[in-house]
């Protein structure tokens, strides 16, 4: 943006250094521009950063169950936060130049695993008191070195060859963190941070102060403005603060020149090869820088739930739930995998048990009392039953079905069906559309007022 | 410690080079090969033609074992004479084979068939999403009836006859009877599908298609419905292929099945080039040959425990990196 | 009544409109050439016909039915050929395999194929190759001669003589010409001396419209209606 306002006042004014008033002008359009283009994301900014006061107030309400059942507890809004940033670096490399990286999970499952190693000292030169915030960008370099070699070999492949390459890479690693038996005492079982008590830290490295520990129960509750946020709440601040900044780091990257030759490698690859690009270190470097951010994302990961496991981390169902995400947000988006994520693990919450704060399961069986649930159905089956049976701990068959409705009739997932509604980036055109409804809704109540004053 | 090891891998290289050791490490890889074919044709007729990489294939082989193991038990019941046991078999084979079938027909023309006219990854994503389903069905309806769904089921196992439960003398090395038993299965139905592609108008049909699917309609033949036959019959090669394993002790019905038998049909028909069944059967033997080498390696020498599982995906990797499309792949298969 | 009647139709690809507004008809017997210059939108009038490129707007019908909207393995097997452009060969097939797809399920293959073969003695001889393994000239026999065996009522042939050796030529224009004795054929042609020897009629297209058309009788190839429209 600034080279840009240099270039306007190198060509309306030589080489002065100050700014004529044209140029002010125009940096001034540019900027309400700007604040315009980024007003939805404030908005979502805002709508996520008041959620935990919401959801406090709205679950410890008089007749609350509903909620609770409803919301999605602030524990899961933190997953949902570091999945959807790999989701969301998932997109940036299979949305956007459109070859599909089924073996991201590679990448997410090393920067978990790694935090955890170093934290346990299985890492050579690094102490386990290493800065939290350190380990995540070595998270997201180890990563990127890693698809550097990867996409070394795949990126001569297309289509699904492509895909099936890099999931052959990812299973390789797999099986091998799987059974490797340096990494612990059973890597089948996963790993889990045994060498360090203290919560993983994120803010200004070595500065208790300015910085927080994150964490289910390694992290620390915080006294604020007289009331106490829970660390649940702690580690939703400060895992948010680091999805924002990547989530920006990746929309300023697409929103360049880089970013556009991308779009021209999935749109046509031929003619961006034919106008001059050498299609392929593009391709090499959205991979790394992707898996940068999906190596960050594992590294949050890691960081808050303190283990991983090869099948949370490193399996392809790991890359199959980023999909899931992404179709359902909407492919090519950056942010729709994020919502997309959100709605899934919202649902799966939801309806399985797994979410014990909560979850359609308990409301029903708080809400319907004893004797509904023990009404005999079809053979002999009761009620309780019948809801245990299909809501039990099964909400990927719910997932399922709402994924393949998705595919079926919103085939650019949310935020892409909006976005083709609105005719541009809904960033870009939300505003407009909204401020477009408002100055209708405006007129039409003056319209009213004006009318009904005239009878009188 | 170094020195220890060295003994042990050319004690073990040498007795690797045994004439026993040779002969059951390959009808070992030649059983293997098997069941790679059979879990992975179906998934190679369905993507030569359609272009559709099935993600939903691992379910319905796990839906072939837990049907053909119901079948078998409620049949064959627990320790059956040799015809009764090899009669039930072929019953369940009917019965597996016509099931699912009916149940690939059903899945292609009411949920993959409105989306032809969508780019191919579409179609994919779909499958994806039934995958989910079906495997959720299947843990739902097995836990129902009280059986642990992530543990094999092992009732089935008790209906194999006595002539696969022994052993037979072969030159110098005896051989488990089911493994005879498995290659034989492979290779009936090696010549089954060869047999219909080459030998029948339909299959003559379905080359057409996969290779030109506009030209083949124009010419009057009715690819959608081609399409819906070969999904079909792809699923109920799946189908079978969850059957053969009910017999077997290192495999049996569960619903990690799905997941565990789909990765490998993907490297065996990725390696073969996609769509062609020539390349599958040459991956599947490659594949079966270097997991039986492997696991004795593995069972002898090399405490590693995922070591054929690790080459299984190496061997996809490195396959790649030198073909770019397979062994037998060409460029551009399906398409309609 | 016309064996084939197009009526105003709109056809496009993505957001491109190709067709705009053709009408075009085909008496039974008779040979009717379409010509005109690369990109007009011969070939699209073709696949439109056969519903590969179903139109937006307008109607096409075959002998008295209505032919838009139905699936193109119905339009073949109502009665249409095609021959396209670029010959459409099944590379994997055998050239006897290539023959018996065209083949209506009730002729017995030996018949059918002995046509074929008559027109084509070179097909018999090299019957068990694959089609990929065939030259130019012998893919362009293979492609006239599976559109001749299809026991169709009208064919729709695209550039026959595109990119062959005279010889070559001469000999599919020969094939061509029996075949006109039995069938109705619609002839996109780039060769106009070869498209005025076969047809009865001529339709010119410039840029997706109709925009001349008349009996081929007394004219030639110079002829002062196709300079405008057709490139020499």
């Amino acid at each position: 943006m600034f080279r840009r306002w240099v270039v306007i006042s190198n060509a309306g004014s030589g080489s002065r250094i100050e700014f004529d008033s044209e140029t002010r002008a125009a940096i001034a359009t540019r900027s309400r521009a700007y604040a315009r283009d980024h007003l939805v994301h404030l908005l979502v900014l805002g709508a996520l950063a008041i959620y935990p006061a919401v959801y406090h107030v709205l679950t410890n309400g008089g007749d609350a169950t509903g909620m609770v059942a409803l919301l999605p507890r602030v524990e899961t809004m933190v997953a949902v936060l570091y999945f959807g940033l790999f989701a969301m670096s998932f997109d940036f490399i299979s949305g956007y130049t459109g070859y599909l990286s089924f073996g991201h999970a590679a990448f997410y499952g090393t920067g978990a695993y790694f935090v955890v190693l170093v934290a346990n000292g299985k890492v050579p030169l690094l102490a386990p008191e290493t800065p939290f915030v350190c380990l995540l960008v070595l998270a997201g370099v180890l990563a990127a070195v890693l698809a550097l070699g990867i996409g070394a070999f795949s990126f001569r492949l297309t289509g699904v060859y492509f895909a099936m390459i890099t999931l052959g890479f990812a299973q390789v690693l797999y099986v091998f963190m799987r059974d490797w038996e340096y990494l612990g005492a059973n890597p089948r079982d996963g790993i889990a941070v045994t060498g360090l008590a203290d919560g993983f830290r994120i803010g200004v490295p070595g500065v208790d102060s300015l910085s927080v520990a994150i964490g289910q129960l390694a992290g620390e509750p915080i006294d604020l403005f007289g009331s106490t946020l829970g660390a649940s709440t702690v580690s939703y601040y400060a895992v948010g603060m680091v999805v924002v900044i990547c989530y920006l780091a990746m929309q300023r990257i697409i929103h360049s020149p880089f970013g556009r030759v991308m779009i021209a490698i999935r749109e046509n690859e031929a003619r961006a090869r034919a106008i001059g690009y050498n299609t392929f270190y593009y391709k090499l470097g959205t991979f790394s820088i992707s898996a940068f951010f999906a190596g960050v994302a594992g590294g949050l990961f890691a960081g808050f739930r303190r283990s991983v496991t090869p099948e949370n981390g490193y399996y392809f169902l790991v890359t199959g739930d980023a999909l899931l995400a992404s179709i359902i947000g909407g492919f090519g988006t950056l942010a729709g995998p994020l919502y997309g994520r959100l709605f899934d693990e919202g649902l799966r919450e939801f309806l399985s048990k797994s979410g014990s704060g909560g979850g359609l399961l308990v409301f029903l069986r708080d809400s319907l009392g004893q004797p509904a649930m023990e009404t005999a159905l079809i053979g002999g089956m009761t009620v309780g039953e019948l809801v245990e049976t299909f809501l039990n701990g099964h909400a990927p068959l719910y997932v399922g079905i709402v994924f393949v409705l998705f595919v079926l009739y919103v085939p650019n997932g949310m935020v892409g069906t909006v976005r083709n509604r609105l005719g541009g980036s809904c960033a870009k055109q939300l505003p407009a559309w909204l401020s477009d409804r408002l100055t209708a809704i405006v007129a039409a109540i003056r319209e009213r007022v004006s009318a009904v004053r005239h009878r009188r | 410690m170094i020195e220890q090891g060295v003994l042990l891998y050319t004690d073990a290289l040498a007795s690797f080079f045994t004439p026993e050791a040779l002969v059951s490490v390959l009808f070992d890889g030649l059983a293997k090969a098997s069941l790679y074919v059979m879990i992975a044709s179906g998934l190679t007729l369905v993507f030569g033609l359609m272009g559709v990489l099935n993600f939903a294939h691992g379910s319905l082989t796990m839906f072939g074992a837990y049907l053909g193991g119901l079948v078998l038990v409620l049949i064959v019941g627990g320790s059956p004479t040799d015809p009764v046991a090899l009669g039930g078999f072929f019953l369940a084979v009917v019965v597996v084979f016509g099931a699912l079938g009916l149940l690939g027909g059903v899945l292609e023309w009411g949920l993959i068939r409105p989306i032809y006219d969508r780019p191919p990854l579409y179609q994919i994503l779909l499958t994806f999403g039934l995958a989910l389903i079906l495997d959720e069905l299947a843990r739902i309806v097995v836990s129902f009836y009280g059986i642990q769904p992530i543990a094999s089921w092992q009732a089935a196992l008790s209906t194999k006859p006595a002539i696969l439960g022994r052993t037979y003398d072969l030159g110098p090395t005896s051989l488990p009877g089911l493994e005879l038993f498995q290659i034989g299965f492979g290779l009936l139905t090696v010549g089954f599908i060869w047999a219909f592609l080459t030998q029948t108008r339909y299959g003559l049909y379905v080359r057409a298609g996969s290779q030109d699917a506009e030209m083949a309609r124009a010419l009057g033949i009715n690819v959608r419905r081609v399409f819906t036959v070969i999904f079909a019959l792809g699923t109920g090669l799946a189908g079978l292929a969850g059957l053969l394993l009910a017999w077997d002790q290192a495999w049996g019905a569960s619903v990690p099945l799905a997941a565990e038998t789909l990765l490998p049909a993907f490297v065996v028909v990725i390696i073969g080039g996609l769509g062609t069944v020539r390349g599958t059967v040459v991956a599947s033997v490659l594949v079966g040959m270097v997991d039986a080498i492997t696991t004795w390696w593995f069972n002898e020498a090399i405490t590693f425990t995922g070591l054929p599982e690790m080459f299984l995906f190496l061997i996809l990797v490195i396959v790649l990196a030198l073909k770019p499309q397979g062994l037998y792949g060409v460029s551009e298969v399906g398409g309609h | 009544m016309s064996l084939l009647t197009v009526r105003d139709i709109h056809t496009y690809y993505g957001e491109s409109h190709i067709l705009e507004g053709v009408s075009l008809s085909v008496d039974r017997g008779e040979v009717v050439a379409l010509v005109g210059r690369n990109g007009v939108g011969k070939t699209t009038t073709l696949r439109s016909i056969l519903q590969l490129s179903p139109p937006r707007s307008g109607r096409v019908t075959f002998d008295g039915s209505e032919l838009t909207g139905l699936d193109t393995h119905a339009v073949a097997q109502a009665g249409i050929g095609w021959i396209p452009e670029d010959r459409r060969i099944f590379d994997q097939l055998t050239v006897a395999e290539n023959l018996r797809v065209a083949l209506p399920p009730s002729t017995e293959t030996a018949d059918g194929l002995s046509v074929a073969y008559e027109t084509f003695p070179a097909l018999q001889e090299h019957q068990d190759r694959d089609g990929g393994d065939l030259s130019g000239g012998q893919q362009q026999m293979l492609a006239v001669a599976r559109g001749l065996i299809g026991d169709n009522e009208l064919l729709l042939i695209d550039e026959p003589s595109e990119g062959l050796a005279p010889l070559i030529v001469e000999r599919v224009g020969r094939a061509l010409a029996r075949a006109a004795e039995s069938s109705t054929i619609l002839l996109v042609e780039q060769n106009l001396g070869l498209a005025l020897d076969l047809a009865d009629r001529f339709y010119v297209l410039d840029t997706g419209k109709i925009v001349d058309s008349g009996s081929t009788a007394g004219l030639s190839a110079d002829s002062d209606r196709f300079r405008r429209y057709v490139s020499a």
